[in-house]
């Protein structure tokens, strides 16, 4: 600073240099020394400091320190879920009014307090706006207001447990608190080493806002693990993760078969295609380029995408915009390391760079570059390095930039350039992503519904539809779909291998001889890949009724492969082909009623007359989804910026679906109704037990006008074709009825690529407290809301 | 006009919005202070054509301004700084075509070699005849004027008669002679984003040194985000060509604030080299007395009343 103040005025207008801009940080480092630096745990409505524990410091952007947090252990695990449990109980039991008050007043504290939260967030090193949080607290303040009179038959879960990773920002963390807030959970939160100071701060700020004490607690820690030890705790009912994706699987993996549902929303370190038409307004493009891709800290990966007819222009653009720039501090030395082993390797292979100044040789400081000429192929683009480094890749049509741009294994946004309505519309229907810019980047708010696409997440945020990860349909209370237990522990690489007993000829009567089913896979019936069958046995267990085969990892392949080249023409068959279809569907039922009735009654021992009844109440839900099809529908939520925001729904893809034992039949058709009524295609797995149902159906399905290959099923080992759905990439979501061992597997094997799961541990005669027959709307609601992902494309106008 | 520059011109894109959303970026930013706010103040300063365009112009008030333009801050405020002897004045003055003769006579008087500029071309609508638009800008030459702002013809330019126009301003062009060229573009009536782009490439190729917003006389004036589309123009240009323009933002431009924000853009946008005056000016009249008030407050620690600094 020094030589800097020196500066004499002729200098400086010699220069034409900009000056040093001051920030202050009083404010937060008053409040710090209030905490005499160390800051406790949160718990109760008190900063906590429990005596020998370990403790974690935090530097700020300049190496000197800023305070210390805890590590909690167990101990405060305990106790701090224990006064989160009275939280809920006093939380919940206020009326919604009243909630929506605390929230809005909190609006107002952080008002009073904003210059101290931006500061401890610069301190912090996580940058967040305290107009974004006041934004998010409106908006779920009125949520919070109208849950009962909008969201009805929903209640809240319990005690949510917030995860972050270390480098999720505060607001990521809060996009999540507060929602669950609003509807009337207590929240136990605990976030990564740069979001604790200020999730502290807030915490003590909703404390003077009137939140119940204890309704929001903090816990710190030095990783990760500390979440998967919250989530331990049988009072916690549902953990939902934000940050990068390698904590999420490992906290997935930690707490596979707690018998508590995980979420994860892997924001940070996604790769996210940053796409120029020819028809852009090339200079704003760039200056999006500018402002987005070299921050210091970035949460998200740009590939820079560029129509090959501008590429000299846009190139030229940057390198003219980037000659002022200085170098950009990268986190540590490894990461330099990192920098420069892809620097070379992109070279190598004949990309050139970009650069306003060459690299120091050593250090921590990089220039801002661009990496020109680079592939798909790319490792550079593969497994993008930390720091200021853009990939360029060009591109020749519309279809290309598309097809490049979805060659990822990242769903979570895009930024697309053009002036052109018709083609920006068309691309950010096409682009599998859940947020897509148009001639903008980086934009939020929490009323548009975005869900991460493939490995970018399983669970939407924002809008109503974000609000019901944090809800259950009221009746379910009683036995949650997946009970509490403690983990197994399983040789995930055993499971599912175990092979079925092998069918002998024994000679038996051939007038009475059990007969042989066939399965259905890509519009055909056909036999397993194995050719062996199973047995299945009636209902007392004494005599087989018939053979069907032993599908496994093949069937299983086929299947998929069939119903992901259908499923896209699918979704975008209009509305009323879709309902058309179901309704054909439900006649074909409708023809085969007695086949059906018969089989059921064969199957369970139902009576005939209640198995027709169970027969007629499936023909009426297949209409009532086919009725669905053209109302469930997205919607242009008023958004504060000026322009215009759309968020649709779009089918998941294809999904896998593991079907209950109870009401094999009616379950099996409400299940599959829902799902492909949105434009997923479907791979089911019968009951184990109760097969001879759904295989009947495939008669039905063989007359009926479904896409060949839309619904496929497979029948034997339940074990062994979980597994092998659960290894299959192109699943995007599983639908599990099954035993503990298998939620267990499932929620440790289906992350990489990323599953949603939807989870339910049979017992006997209870399946997840559903009851098929009697279904509620919040069930139904549930069902159609698991079967889609929400994409919101924002076109801001002037 | 060549094919290719038609070519050019009808490919031209501008989206508004993220347009208005930089220049909210750049006028967010935050400016420093002390001996930087100081400097980049008298940078401001030596960018400014001191202007004088009202009907009640006389040899008297032109010789205020002219005087004023050789010795725009206080002596001795910028003695204090040691700046007294680095040449700051004002870019040039600015003045009608009839005073041109009664600037180009002050500034002798006082020795200074201190250019003069004259409006032209029927200023401020261009709605009078072609011959007598040259005519115009003849006699302003002949009279002493080395710079010539001439008005754009916005019949030609919001009937996307592009060519005509280009036409138009190579006449100019020729009648100027060596005297630089500014065009002024009146951005105010142009309509859109994309017109104004259109507008300054189309100014660039007939030849204009300089493209200017506004005459400061039309409802709009120079606007942040109508400057970055001119600049972005000049960029374009700049990387097609290698030719350099000139921009000049005037109208409505009055305080020291707005100044830095100004030449922020241009640091920004452009780059240093737009940082000078042969490349970029201010149009202001009363702008330079807000500047000399900062000034004076850096230097001293006080506000000055107007009383305590030189009128123009």
């Amino acid at each position: 600073m020094a030589g800097s103040t020196a500066k004499t005025v002729h200098d400086i207008f010699q220069s034409m240099e900009y000056g040093p801009t001051s920030s202050s940080a009083a404010t937060a480092q008053a409040w710090l020394d209030h905490h005499s630096r160390s800051l406790g745990l949160f718990m109760d409505g008190k900063f906590v400091c429990p005596a020998d524990r370990q403790t974690c410091s935090l530097v700020d952007s300049k190496g000197s320190a800023v305070c210390s947090t805890v590590c909690a252990v167990d101990h405060d695990v305990s106790k701090c879920v224990s006064s989160a449990v009275i939280g809920f109980k006093a939380w919940s039991s206020l009326s919604c009014f009243e909630r929506a008050k605390v929230l809005l007043k909190m609006g107002s504290v952080l008002g009073q307090h904003g210059q101290c939260v931006s500061e401890v967030c610069e301190l912090s090193k996580t940058s967040c706006s305290p107009s974004t949080l006041l934004r998010l607290l409106q908006y779920y303040s009125s949520w919070a207001q109208l849950r009962d009179s909008l969201i009805t038959d929903w209640s809240p879960l319990g005690v949510v447990a917030v995860v972050a990773s270390d480098d999720c920002s505060l607001y990521s963390l809060m996009q999540k608190v507060v929602p669950a807030l609003a509807m009337g959970n207590s929240v136990v939160i605990v976030p990564g080493r740069s979001s604790a100071p200020p999730a502290l701060l807030l915490a003590q700020l909703f404390m003077e806002a009137g939140l119940p004490s204890s309704a929001l607690s903090v816990l710190t820690g030095s990783d990760v693990s500390l979440g998967a030890k919250v989530a331990q705790n049988p009072n916690i009912s549902y953990v939902t993760y934000s940050g990068n994706k390698q904590d999420g699987v490992t906290l997935c993996k930690a707490t596979a078969g707690l018998g508590v549902p995980v979420s994860v929303s892997p924001c940070v370190g996604a790769t996210c295609p940053f796409i120029i038409f020819e028809s852009a307004d090339i200079d704003s493009a760039v200056e999006g380029v500018m402002e987005t891709a070299f921050k210091a800290k970035k949460e998200v990966q740009w590939v820079l995408c560029v129509q090959e007819s501008v590429l000299d222009g846009v190139v030229s653009r940057l390198r003219l915009r980037m000659a002022a720039m200085k170098c950009v501090a990268l986190a540590s030395e490894g990461d330099r390391a990192q920098v420069d082993a892809a620097l070379q390797e992109a070279q190598k292979q004949g990309a050139t760079l970009l650069q306003p100044c060459a690299a120091p040789p050593s250090g921590t400081q990089f220039p801002p570059t661009v990496l020109c000429g680079t592939a798909p192929s790319s490792p550079c683009v593969v497994n993008p390095p930390p720091g200021p480094l853009l990939p360029l890749m060009s591109f020749r049509s519309n279809t290309e930039a598309v097809s490049l741009a979805n060659h990822s294994p990242h769903g979570q946004a895009a930024s697309i350039w053009t002036e052109d309505l018709t083609l920006a519309l068309e691309t950010a229907k096409s682009l599998s992503v859940g947020s897509v810019w148009v001639n903008s980047h980086s934009m939020s708010d929490p009323c548009l519904p975005a869900s991460g696409h493939k490995d970018s997440g399983t669970c939407t945020d924002g809008g109503q539809e974000g609000l019901y990860q944090f809800l259950q349909p009221s009746s379910s209370s009683s036995s949650p779909p997946l009970p509490r237990s403690s983990s197994i522990s399983m040789d995930y690489s055993n499971f599912g291998t175990a092979t079925s007993p092998a069918v002998i000829p024994n000679g038996s009567d051939p007038a009475s001889a059990p007969k042989s089913y066939l399965q259905f896979v890509g519009g055909k019936s056909c036999k397993s890949e194995s050719g062996s069958s199973v047995a299945v046995q009636s209902p007392e267990g004494t005599t087989v009724l018939a053979y069907c085969p032993d599908g496994g990892r093949k069937d299983v392949r086929n299947a998929v492969e069939a119903a992901i080249k259908v499923q896209p023409g699918w979704m975008k068959k209009s509305m009323s082909a879709r309902a058309q279809s179901l309704h054909s569907l439900a006649k074909g039922l409708e023809a085969k009623r007695r086949d059906i009735a018969a089989s059921i009654n064969a199957q369970t021992g139902l009576s005939l007359e209640e198995a027709d009844k169970e027969v007629e109440l499936s023909i009426a839900r297949l209409s009532d989804w086919a009725a669905c099809c053209d109302k469930i529908q997205g919607g242009a939520p008023p958004v504060p910026q000026s322009g215009f925001a759309l968020s649709l729904p779009e089918a998941l893809g294809v999904v896998g679906v593991v079907l209950p034992d109870n009401r094999p039949f009616l379950s099996m058709v409400t299940l599959l109704g829902a799902a492909i009524a949105m434009g997923n295609a479907v791979v089911m797995v019968p009951s184990q037990k109760h097969p001879l149902p759904a295989l009947a159906f495939i008669q039905v399905l063989q007359s009926a006008d479904l896409p060949a290959g839309l619904v496929n099923i497979i029948t034997g080992s339940r074990d062994q074709l979980t597994a092998a759905l659960a290894n299959h990439s192109v699943l995007k979501a599983i639908w599990y009825w099954g035993n503990a061992e298998g939620c267990q597997y499932l929620q440790y094997t289906c992350t990489s690529p990323l599953k949603t799961l939807w989870l339910h541990c049979q017992k006997e005669e209870k399946d997840g407290g559903m009851d098929w027959t009697q279904l509620r709307p919040s069930h139904k609601e549930e069902m159609w809301r698991k079967a889609v992902q929400w994409k919101s494309i924002w076109i801001p106008t002037a | 006009m060549s094919k290719q520059c038609r070519n050019w011109v009808s490919k031209v894109r501008v989206n508004t919005q993220a347009v208005l959303k930089r220049a909210q970026h750049i006028q967010g930013r935050k400016l420093a202070k002390k001996q930087w706010q100081a400097a980049w103040l008298l940078k401001a300063v030596t960018c400014i054509d001191l202007t004088t365009l009202a009907g009640d112009d006389t040899p008297s008030n032109v010789h205020r301004l002219c005087l004023k333009a050789i010795q725009p801050v206080r002596y001795d405020l910028l003695k204090s700084m040691d700046m007294h002897d680095k040449g700051v004045t004002t870019a040039a003055v600015c003045v009608y075509p009839s005073r041109v003769a009664d600037a180009v006579k002050s500034l002798k008087a006082a020795n200074s070699s201190l250019p003069v500029a004259s409006v032209a071309t029927g200023f401020p609508a261009g709605q009078t005849p072609l011959k007598t638009r040259l005519e115009e800008v003849r006699m302003a030459v002949v009279d002493g004027a080395t710079e010539i702002d001439i008005v754009i013809n916005r019949t030609l330019a919001l009937t996307g008669q592009w060519e005509a126009m280009y036409d138009e301003i190579c006449q100019f062009r020729e009648a100027c002679g060596d005297a630089h060229m500014k065009t002024i573009l009146a951005i105010g009536e142009l309509g859109t984003f994309t017109n104004v782009y259109k507008a300054s490439l189309v100014a660039m190729m007939a030849g204009s040194d300089f493209i200017k917003t506004s005459t400061g006389k039309e409802a709009v004036n120079a606007t942040y985000p109508v400057a970055i589309v001119m600049v972005r123009a000049i960029r374009d240009y700049f990387l097609c060509t290698g030719h350099k323009v000139g921009f000049k933002p005037a109208g409505g431009i009055r305080t020291a604030k707005e100044a830095l924000v100004w030449l922020t853009l241009m640091k920004e946008e452009l780059g240093d080299d737009w940082l000078h005056p042969h490349l970029f000016r201010l149009g202001a009249s009363s702008l330079l007395a807000d500047i000399e008030r900062q000034i004076y407050h850096y230097v001293t620690g006080q506000y000055a009343a107007f009383h305590e600094l030189p009128m123009a």
